[in-house]
């Protein structure tokens, strides 16, 4: 608890932020069903801050660990009648493994960081086509989950509230694991990895193991929220494993602010926004249009400030600051 | 005699067996040069598109993530001028290596050279949303329908006995193969190549002998580009396009990259025709759906196995 000192008010407020937030909204559904992909992509992008922003791997897997984490549930759910609850513990495991696989070889010292990137980036298509083609779980036909239409076994529910609810919580508990991190020994770690992985493989970091440790609880954290994505749109498909999503989550943590606790879900929570309300005006009109506002959008914040929303805030925080002292 | 009759049947079934493992065997032989030939083919041009990428990743070290994208508009470019001027793929390069160079430098000076001090993965955000830029434009703009061009001069088959070679493939190949020679002339006998070389194999102390880096690196920016024009040219005139089709070939291209190393033009030319072949192979003997999977695994065990590449100089 000291390490989280001042900023516990902070979470307190924001879980108060969130527990009102439905009555705020007057339980309308489509504005609950809003907010629950956007805490769904802010949850990913504050856990990609993991490996992205402290270990300054650029990870590009996250729709392969959504989808390995949906299968593992929705495949264990089908078949065996295992509730999701365990089956987002099982997906998660699926999708370390898989991580593992991936990061073991490509995290050897000396390897440039790219071909992480793109060996990850590869898993999203690969992982597709295998569940594609593997008939008896995945094939092209979506696989429908139990319908119930309240039932806690199950984790089907005919509202988004208690999904809101429940990524919410995964939310504020990942914050809390940033936050953690980044007090520890392993943030520091990580750190020292991100800003030059030589001199920290010379005072004697074991920067492999390190980064493994990162991927492992990053891609844990996203497999468990994949089980619950299966459970909220309450079928699985090869099409779970998304590339947009990979380069989404992974652009909003980069202009959020590399290793800022803050700055990617905030940036997540203002950009989902606006390119919702992009899609329900423009995209009516032309299809993809709204997407092309959203790159251009990026392309600026970066332009303006390559380091991201986060130091743009230090800055103006700094700027105003100063003025205020001078009076 | 019907002993006779019994042998002779059961030594005529046994020899039309042999026959038919036989014929079997040379079917799977025939298919197999068939698949090689195809992908050799391919392979020719798959390695010209991943040039420009090897070329501008070699040179300014920057990790282009839309260069998929840029060969999927060359194709759109291709397609617009054949529906708006009548102009045969086969004689577009003529005007898409221009325009191409042109788009590449606009792109150098609007964004990269802005970021290229940046963090590198600020210029990987740049890039990323360049590739969502132009994906989507050409979405809204083309709507998500495959396009492609009615006729090529191109087109035909050439009987090779027994084995069908198409016009178009071997002709792309043909030029992929021609002007990766003159590209490795360029950057092996002219001062300018040398320089480019110099500036890829270390920047600080090229510029220490004066020469003018960032002028290099938008010229390197602006012929990877001008190569990606000329592949579009090529590709287009056997294959359709549609909005996803950049992210194939983007992945497509970084793994031919992978496997070549920061090498020659030929270390890119052979993986081409590695990658080719395997694919060819794969897509004829397992299933034709399989294609990523077979790419995708051929570039994970190299970086398991040889992360410098293949043909790497150092």
């Amino acid at each position: 608890m000291r390490i989280l000192g001042k900023n516990m008010l902070t979470l307190l407020i924001l879980s108060i932020v969130f527990i009102l937030l439905p009555v705020l909204l007057q339980f309308n559904n489509y504005y609950l069903f809003l907010a629950t992909t956007i805490t769904f992509l802010a949850v990913i992008v504050s856990s990609w801050n993991l490996i992205g922003g402290f270990a300054g791997q650029l990870d590009l897997a996250a729709g392969a660990y959504i989808g390995l984490g949906a299968y593992t549930t929705g495949t264990l759910l089908i078949r065996f009648n295992v509730t999701p609850w365990l089956g987002m513990i099982a997906g998660g495991l699926a999708a370390s493994t898989i991580a593992f696989l991936i990061g073991y070889p490509t995290f050897r010292f000396g390897l440039r960081e790219v071909w992480y990137a793109l060996s990850s980036a590869a898993l999203v298509p690969i992982l597709r086509t295998l569940f594609l083609l593997w008939e008896d779980v995945g094939g092209p036909a979506e696989r429908y989950l139990p319908y119930y239409s309240w039932s806690f076994y199950h984790l089907r529910f005919s509202t988004y509230t208690v999904y809101f609810y429940i990524l919410s919580a995964f939310f504020i508990l990942i914050l809390f694991i940033n936050i953690f991190i980044k007090r520890l020994k392993i943030g520091y770690y990580l750190l020292a990895i991100r800003e030059n992985e030589e001199a920290a493989e010379m005072l004697g970091i074991d920067t492999r193991r390190y980064k493994l440790y990162a991927l492992i609880l990053y891609s844990y954290i996203v497999g468990m929220i994949g089980g619950l994505y299966a459970c909220i749109t309450g079928y699985i498909h090869p099409s779970h494993f998304d590339f947009w999503l990979s380069i989404q989550v992974a652009v909003l943590g980069i202009v959020g602010g590399l290793g800022s606790v803050a700055g990617p879900p905030l940036i997540t929570f203002v950009l989902g926004g606006v390119a919702e309300y992009l899609r329900s005006t423009l995209g009516a009109y032309i299809e993809g249009l709204h997407l092309i506002f959203y790159g251009i959008i990026l392309m600026l914040i970066i332009l303006f400030e390559p380091k991201g929303v986060s130091a743009l805030i230090e800055k103006i925080a700094y700027r105003y600051g100063r003025r205020y002292r001078r009076f | 005699m019907a002993s006779v009759s019994i042998r002779n049947r059961t030594e005529r079934t046994s020899i039309s067996k042999t026959l038919k493992s036989y014929f079997l065997v040379s079917n799977m032989l025939n298919l197999l040069i068939q698949s090689v030939i195809n992908g050799l083919l391919m392979g020719c041009v798959y390695a010209l598109a991943a040039m420009g990428l090897a070329l501008i990743y070699g040179v300014m070290n920057i990790i282009n993530f839309a260069h998929g994208e840029f060969i999927m508009l060359s194709m759109y470019l291709v397609f617009v001028l054949n529906q708006l001027f009548n102009i045969d793929p086969a004689f577009s390069p003529l005007l898409t290596i221009p325009i191409f160079f042109i788009f590449g430098m606009i792109v150098y000076y609007g964004l990269i050279n802005r970021v290229i001090t940046g963090p590198p993965l600020s210029q990987i955000a740049v890039t990323v949303g360049l590739l969502i830029l132009l994906r989507n434009t050409m979405l809204a703009v083309f709507k998500a329908e495959p396009k492609g061009v009615p006729f090529t001069i191109f087109a035909g088959t050439l009987q090779l006995n027994g084995y069908v070679i198409t016009m178009s493939r071997l002709l792309s190949a043909i030029i992929s193969i021609f002007s990766l020679i003159i590209l490795h002339l360029f950057l092996t006998k002219t001062y300018l190549g040398t320089t480019l070389r110099a500036v890829a194999d270390d920047m600080e102390t090229a510029s220490l002998m004066g020469v003018n880096v960032k002028k290099m690196y938008a010229l390197a920016f602006g012929l990877g580009s001008s190569l990606i024009g000329l592949a579009g040219s090529l590709i287009m005139t056997f294959q359709q396009v549609n909005p996803l089709t950049g992210i194939l070939y983007g992945l497509l291209a970084w793994c031919i990259v992978a496997m070549a190393g920061l090498g020659g033009v030929s270390g890119v030319l052979l993986s081409g025709l590695i990658l080719g072949v395997s694919e060819s192979i794969g897509l004829t003997f397992w299933d034709p759906r399989a294609r990523e999977i077979i790419l995708y695994l051929i570039f994970i065990l190299i970086l398991w196995f040889k992360p410098t590449g293949l043909f790497a100089r150092r």
